[in-house]
């Protein structure tokens, strides 16, 4: 690694007759759903290009094929001109790309100009590391960028802010010509997000390209030069940032119609509440939270990533730990705070996290739905096997949940009829509400439809059903009213009657 | 996709549900190693050998059992081999001092329970991992035996009921043997049949699902540490009684051999998997081993390299066989 990143076309003109990047019809595909689908992306030197759109529009998928994570099913990439081939993430950096990930990917235990140079260390005579030559040069990295961090410092003693610095100076050491921001302002505060704009448009002067990935409208005003939206994995347009208004960008990232795809069999909500919470706070993000959700009712949680709804969910039901606040569940305060007397109470999480928090993946299909409910097949502490086969069968055939046999490990079905299993679980202990979190996340569209129904019947029984989501037509298909969540906050609750997606967006937005 | 998956689903094992296929493979080892030795040596079949190698297997399989549920759970106890020693020492002391066997037996159950309980506490409370728990549990057992006592505890009163524990019969068959079989049947019977059983299993297939469903995940694990424990105290006062003394420096490497055993037997250390079954065809393999090598007269310091061989070996197979099964 050579010294001459530290001058190069600094103060000359920037030649933007060449696009720095060019995709060209990137096409990928993942098992049951297009993630993007013919999409162009064209950066110019020196700009700032905002890339945004709903959640799984197809960003990440996107910044993760530039960043060589993922490969291209179809298209074609462009460097200065030149089509390159980049298989993987070093392949990407070798061309200049660098994407600087929410997960900060510094090895925290290193110091900071230990993290730039990670990728080759200059040596001194007998190959020997450098250390004073590391020191100087991350200095005057970090005074190219206008931004002044510690080289000798811990990494993982810096606040995410100065990581995210950190991450910046690696890139110009790497003579980077692409700079991929994803959602950078995430976990800052506006102090350090005014920092981070000074720095963006600093490395914009050099010359560089920068890709803004975000959904703040506010922030991509502010600071980039084009904006560039996808939807559903398709390329949406391409304008300058003046020819924008909040209007239309937000038309063009929802634009589509919501399709009644789950006709709502259900008769009207009932009015009695199941669910009760009053200013709900938790340690790290929610504060204040309060709502009640009613036997019969679908109440539907959207909110943006990072808005607090999983933090939600595992609180109401005594699984994380509360700050402040109570929950009453069916007439009786949850107290203690834990899932034993959730579940008591009759309150129960199907998570989003299915691997990690909801399936004994070796175990057989039968034991994980009968788990909640084991002590109604007991008899003096053992297990009545018949009767608790006979019962899981009945929800294996009213879900219509595809296995060879009750004996099969879950881990061996698909998505679909994973969650279905999980479901049956909570059926089966017979709860009064439910929460649940994602229900439709990495299922096949197929499937998707047979879960919305499923959720559909359970309010149809008389469970109050409280739903987190982040999929419009999920929130807009199922839910009779509408709460939305901005950064640990309840900013809002409508009727699905008055519900639009602008409306919803906008209190999303904050 | 779905019926994909239906097909390269594996199919349940075909000889009924007592012989899982990876027990089929351990079953296989035992009866070569079994038919290898007595042609070598026809006096393997005797009846005094087949006595003195079940009486062998006695002490690994009582601890075998508690530690197959302990690691069914996720969780490991080395600390269960200087427990041995120092139980062995505090029951002599109270038997000694008492001329009791019931408070003998009482204080080593005690003791052994506590340190189980206390392994217990530091891992679901205090969150220490459990390896890294249990050597400090064992490390301060080793050096604590030696405050206890400087030198072995020495039977007083030879108590015929004590004497009997570990070297008494009924009809042919040796006391620990038939506690060894106590101790297992019950603990087979729990995993298999209760509810307890199948929570052990889940709490170790997967902890939070099992917090999720309004159970006490970290009650569990802490019942199978206690319960390891409890083995561990029975197996020292055996084991004082075998040797008419307690030994300070008993017990050295037993932790090795109980967890061997179990690993063995085809239970995973990740948790949730894992058969009792299993765990004494281990143990009967680990001691045929034993056996075969002191009746062939090889040198008996490969009774720790030939098992260590097993055991990779042993471990290998099963993972071809899984790969089988999945494709």
């Amino acid at each position: 690694m050579s010294v001459d990143f530290l001058h190069p076309g600094e103060g000359g003109a920037i030649d933007t007759s060449v696009p720095a990047l060019e995709l060209r019809g990137i096409d990928k595909r993942f098992p049951g759903v297009v993630a993007l689908d013919n999409v162009d992306f064209s950066l110019e030197p020196g700009k700032i290009h905002a890339l945004m759109g709903e959640n799984g529009a197809g960003k990440s998928t996107l910044i993760k094929i530039m960043a060589g994570v993922y490969g291209k099913d179809a298209g074609t990439i462009r460097m200065r001109g030149h089509e390159v081939d980049i298989k993987s993430p070093r392949d990407s950096l070798k061309e200049g790309i660098k994407v600087v990930f929410q997960e900060i990917a510094l090895i925290s235990e290193f110091t900071v100009a230990e993290n730039i140079f990670l990728e080759g260390y200059p040596t001194g005579r007998a190959g020997s590391i450098d250390w004073k030559k590391i020191r100087a040069d991350s200095a005057a990295l970090f005074n190219r960028i206008g931004f002044n961090v510690d080289p000798a410092a811990r990494t993982g003693s810096l606040p995410v802010s100065q990581q995210q610095m950190v991450e910046i100076a690696r890139a110009l050491a790497h003579e980077a010509r692409v700079v991929v921001m994803d959602e950078p302002t995430s976990s800052l505060t506006p102090n350090e997000v005014s920092l981070l704009f000074t720095v963006i448009r600093r490395l914009a002067s050099l010359g560089i390209a920068v890709v803004y990935v975000s959904h703040k409208l506010d922030e991509v005003f502010e600071i980039a030069d084009t904006v560039t939206v996808l939807r559903d994995g398709r390329h949406i347009s391409t304008r300058p940032i003046g020819e924008h208004t909040n209007d239309t960008l937000i038309q063009d990232m929802i634009g589509r119609r919501i399709d009644n795809l789950f006709p709502r069999q259900r008769g009207p909500a009932g009015s009695r509440v199941a669910l009760s919470v009053e200013n709900l706070s938790t340690a790290k993000k929610l504060s204040d939270v309060s709502f009640e959700a009613r036997a019969g009712e679908v109440l539907g949680f959207f909110g943006l990533m990072g808005a607090g709804r999983t933090e939600l969910a595992k609180a109401i039901v005594g699984y994380d730990p509360i700050t402040a606040g109570t929950i009453t569940v069916d007439g009786s305060r949850l107290v203690p705070h834990d899932t034993r007397t959730g579940v008591k109470l009759g309150i129960g999480l199907l998570t989003e996290d299915r691997k990690s928090e909801g399936l004994m993946g070796e175990l057989p299909v039968y034991q994980n739905a009968s788990l909640a409910s084991l002590g109604a097949f007991a008899r003096l502490g053992f297990v009545d096997k018949a009767k608790e086969h006979k019962a899981v069968q009945d929800y294996v055939d009213r879900f219509r949940i595809k296995t060879p046999s009750l004996f099969q490990q879950v881990k061996n079905l698909s998505g679909g009829n994973q969650q279905k299993v999980l479901i049956a679980r909570w059926l089966m202990r017979g709860l009064k509400v439910i929460v649940v979190d994602e229900p439709t996340r990495g299922i096949d569209v197929g499937a998707k439809s047979e879960i919305f129904a499923l959720i559909d019947r359970l309010a149809g029984e008389g469970l109050a059903v409280v739903m987190m989501t982040s999929e419009m037509p999920e929130l807009l298909g199922l839910a009779d009213r509408i709460a939305v969540m901005c950064e640990g906050r309840l900013t809002v609750i409508m009727s699905r009657e008055e519900a639009t997606q602008e409306k919803i967006l906008n209190a999303a937005i904050g | 996709m779905s019926e994909l998956t239906h097909a390269s689903a594996p199919k349940r094992f075909v000889g009924g549900q007592l012989l899982g296929s990876s027990q089929l493979v351990l079953g296989v080892i035992l009866a070569v190693l079994c038919i290898a030795i007595s042609i070598a040596a026809p006096q393997f079949y005797s009846e005094a050998n087949i006595i003195a190698i079940l009486r062998q297997c006695a002490l690994v399989l009582i601890v075998a059992s508690g530690m197959t549920m302990l690691i069914i759970t996720a969780e490991v106890d080395l600390s269960v081999g200087a427990s041995l020693a120092f139980v062995g020492c505090i029951g002599m002391a109270v038997l000694n001092s008492t001329h009791s066997l019931t408070l003998g037996l009482l204080a080593a159950l005690a003791f052994a329970g506590g340190v189980g309980l206390f392994n217990g506490l530091v891992v679901t409370r205090l969150r220490v991992n459990s390896l890294i728990a249990t050597i400090g549990t064992m490390m301060m057992l080793q050096g604590g035996v030696y405050l206890f006592t400087r030198e072995a505890v020495q039977n007083h009163n030879q108590l015929a009921s004590f004497t009997d524990l570990g070297a008494g019969y009924v009809g042919a068959v040796p006391v620990p043997v038939i506690l060894a079989a106590l101790i297992f049947v019950v603990a087979y019977v729990t995993l298999r049949f209760t509810t307890l059983g199948r929570y052990l299993y889940a709490v170790g297939a997967n902890e939070k699902a099992v917090r999720l469903s309004g159970l006490r995940s970290e009650r569990l694990k802490l019942f199978a540490f206690v319960l390891t424990g409890l083995c561990v105290g029975v197996a020292g006062m055996i084991l004082s009684s075998l040797m008419n003394a307690g030994q300070p420096t008993a017990g050295r490497g037993f932790e090795l051999t109980v967890i061997a055993a179990v690993i063995l037997g085809g239970t995973s250390l990740l948790g949730g998997r894992g058969s009792l079954f299993g765990t004494l065809l281990g143990v009967l393999v680990l001691k045929v081993i034993d056996n075969g090598i002191i009746i062939l007269g090889w040198n008996q310091d490969l009774q720790m390299v030939v098992p260590g061989v097993v055991i990779i070996l042993a471990t290998y197979l099963d993972i071809i066989r899984n790969k089988a099964n999945v494709r």
